[in-house]
């Protein structure tokens, strides 16, 4: 029986702390020199900054308009995931809970979703949705976000709800609760972890989401963060403090809510794969 | 199930609680499928001058040599991927489960971080990067005394499409690192501490147990690979844009030039059409060969 050596152990360990390291290092170096001057980044890319000036992000707000990118990413996120959340619990909830007539092509309908490339819908949903009059409106995001959130959270959902003992459901009923008060007073709060498995995944999904934001909004007042910074790549081709500071700014809440609930966050993710 | 229980709501009552959700899902995923069908039989450039041409922008697409290439590039990327992400993530989630390996949770939050980044960030950063004189790479390069080894790792034809698969391998693997460290908690104790018993060595119950316990893992990650990889459009879209020429353009990119770029609505449904078909054509197979491996 060959056991590992102390020393091979520590090589190994030493090995996987590089590897660990450098896989973030781009993350850091771009958070680090978005505090330096483009002057003092050209001298020495790798040093800190000497003085840790907010310049470039103050610039990026003032130039760049990256508040008002900002804002539409929070508000087409916000509202798509609620609606997913809101919709898939009761999709999910009917087709965990009931036996009617076209549930299961309902279900393979809803699952077919995760399954086909939605990047070949780019142009036939543009093209649908400019024949109708959708482009350029404040909710045009929301509607494919939504779409496209769905079947995960259904699945998820569906197979969380499929667990709980209907006794429950037959009390509250009893009491007088109706339908709607089922779903959401008796059901709803038993499946937390399941919620906040979805909310997170369907919230990453939509706050990162850059073709169908490229595609269907031209107007830069509607445009959300991802396509923003694309646009300002273009006003600051070789200020890279500058661009790294706008960068900065859009992974600066996804980075702390994954440091606040990187478990939860990597079993959202995940959730979907893992059980499939 | 045939006794009637009171929790039921009606028929009628049940579309409509799921009617919303449809409809929305109907109008965004399922409508759009047939939209891309029938447009792909037009000559289309968006005004209101549509010319019926049938089969002809299939026909062309089949000819097309930068499609083919697009797709070249696609399964290009699959396989560096396959190999990169399924590969390495399978390596370190072995390490993971070693017992003198420390910092493990360090290990697993930190190699994730850059799947929650948005791909447009992922893609500006290797742009820096890759960048010739104030890039990451040639700077590190340089100093640790291998200045020959610096490219023009985005501008040559030639390499562009590795330097472009990089950034890809290097988001995802934390995603696959999960799913794999995941499956080897369902592997029974039982069996490591029979081997254990008879003697055999870490990486020999690596090689004999877990290796074999996740071949349905790996078959999920593989087809996960593909489905991923045959999407691929943010972070080329943002580092090269398909370029220098059309060296690294994927499908994505492809249809996305030729319907906004070019105009042609009609042959852009037409490259669409071909990118589902082909995509769910490779999900398909690389399926039907996971199951025969099976039985």
């Amino acid at each position: 029986m060959r056991k590992v050596s102390s020393f091979g152990k520590t090589i190994m360990n030493t090995a996987l702390l590089i590897f660990s390291l450098s896989a973030v290092f781009p993350i850091v170096w771009m958070l680090y020199s978005s505090f330096k001057t483009q002057q003092e980044f050209t001298l020495n890319i790798f040093a800190l900054p000497k003085n840790w000036n907010l310049e470039n992000y103050i610039e990026a707000f003032k130039i760049g308009q990256l508040h008002n990118y900002f804002f539409n990413s929070v508000y087409v996120s916000l509202i798509s995931v609620f609606l997913i959340i809101f919709l898939a619990f009761i999709i999910g909830y009917m087709i965990a809970r009931h036996d009617f007539p076209g549930r299961r092509i309902i279900y393979i309908l809803f699952l077919f979703g995760m399954l086909i490339p939605i990047h070949g819908l780019l142009v036939p949903i543009f093209i649908e949705f400019k024949n109708v009059g959708l482009l350029n409106k404040p909710y045009t995001l929301i509607l494919p976000y939504v779409a496209f959130g769905l079947p995960i959270a259904i699945f998820l959902f569906e197979s969380f709800i499929k667990q709980i003992p209907k006794e429950i459901e037959e009390a509250a009923i009893m009491d007088g609760c109706n339908t709607f008060q089922v779903i959401f007073r008796v059901i709803f709060p038993i499946a937390g972890p399941v919620i906040a498995t979805a909310t997170i995944l369907s919230f990453l999904t939509a706050w990162n989401e850059f073709p169908f934001a490229l595609v269907l909004i031209q107007d830069p007042a509607l445009r959300t963060l991802p396509v923003g910074l694309t646009n300002f790549n273009g006003q600051y081709t070789v200020n890279y403090p500058q661009m790294m500071a706008a960068m900065s700014v859009t992974v600066l809440p996804v980075l702390l809510v994954y440091l606040a609930f990187s478990k939860k966050i990597i079993q959202g993710m995940t959730a979907g794969a893992v059980k499939g | 199930m045939k006794a009637k229980n009171a929790i039921r709501p009606s028929n009628l009552k049940i579309y409509m609680y799921l009617l919303p959700g449809l409809l929305i899902y109907t109008f965004v995923v399922l409508v759009p499928l047939f939209m891309a069908a029938r447009y792909s039989l037009f000559e289309w450039s968006g005004g209101p001058n549509m010319t019926f041409v049938g089969l002809q922008n299939f026909a062309t697409l089949m000819q097309d040599q930068v499609f083919w290439k697009a797709f070249g590039n696609n399964l290009f990327i699959i396989v560096l991927s396959v190999i990169g992400q399924v590969g390495i993530a399978f390596l370190i989630s072995v390490l993971l489960t070693r017992s003198w390996v420390k910092w493990k949770q360090f290990h697993r939050t930190v190699i994730f971080i850059p799947n929650v980044l948005a791909a447009v960030v992922i893609g500006f950063l290797w742009s820096m990067v890759y960048n010739h004189d104030y890039g990451l790479l040639n700077n590190v390069l340089s100093s640790i005394g291998l200045e020959s080894w610096i490219q023009p790792w985005l501008d040559d034809p030639d390499i562009v499409m590795g330097s472009v698969t990089a950034p890809l391998i290097w988001q995802f693997i934390g995603f696959y690192l999960i799913i794999f460290m995941a499956a080897m908690q369902n592997i029974p104790e039982e069996l490591y501490e029979a081997a254990k018993i008879d003697g055999a060595s870490a990486w020999r119950q690596t090689w004999y147990i877990t290796f074999p316990m996740l071949k349905n893992t790996f078959k999920v990650t593989i087809m996960l690979c593909i489905a991923g990889n045959m999407k691929v459009f943010d972070h080329i879209f943002v580092m090269t844009g398909g370029g220098p020429g059309n060296s690294s353009t994927v499908m994505a990119q492809y249809a996305y030039d030729v319907s906004f770029n070019r105009f042609e609505l009609g042959y852009g449904s037409a490259v669409s059409v071909g990118m589902l078909v082909l995509s769910l054509g490779l999900i398909f197979i690389s399926q039907l060969i996971g199951r025969e491996k099976k039985s």
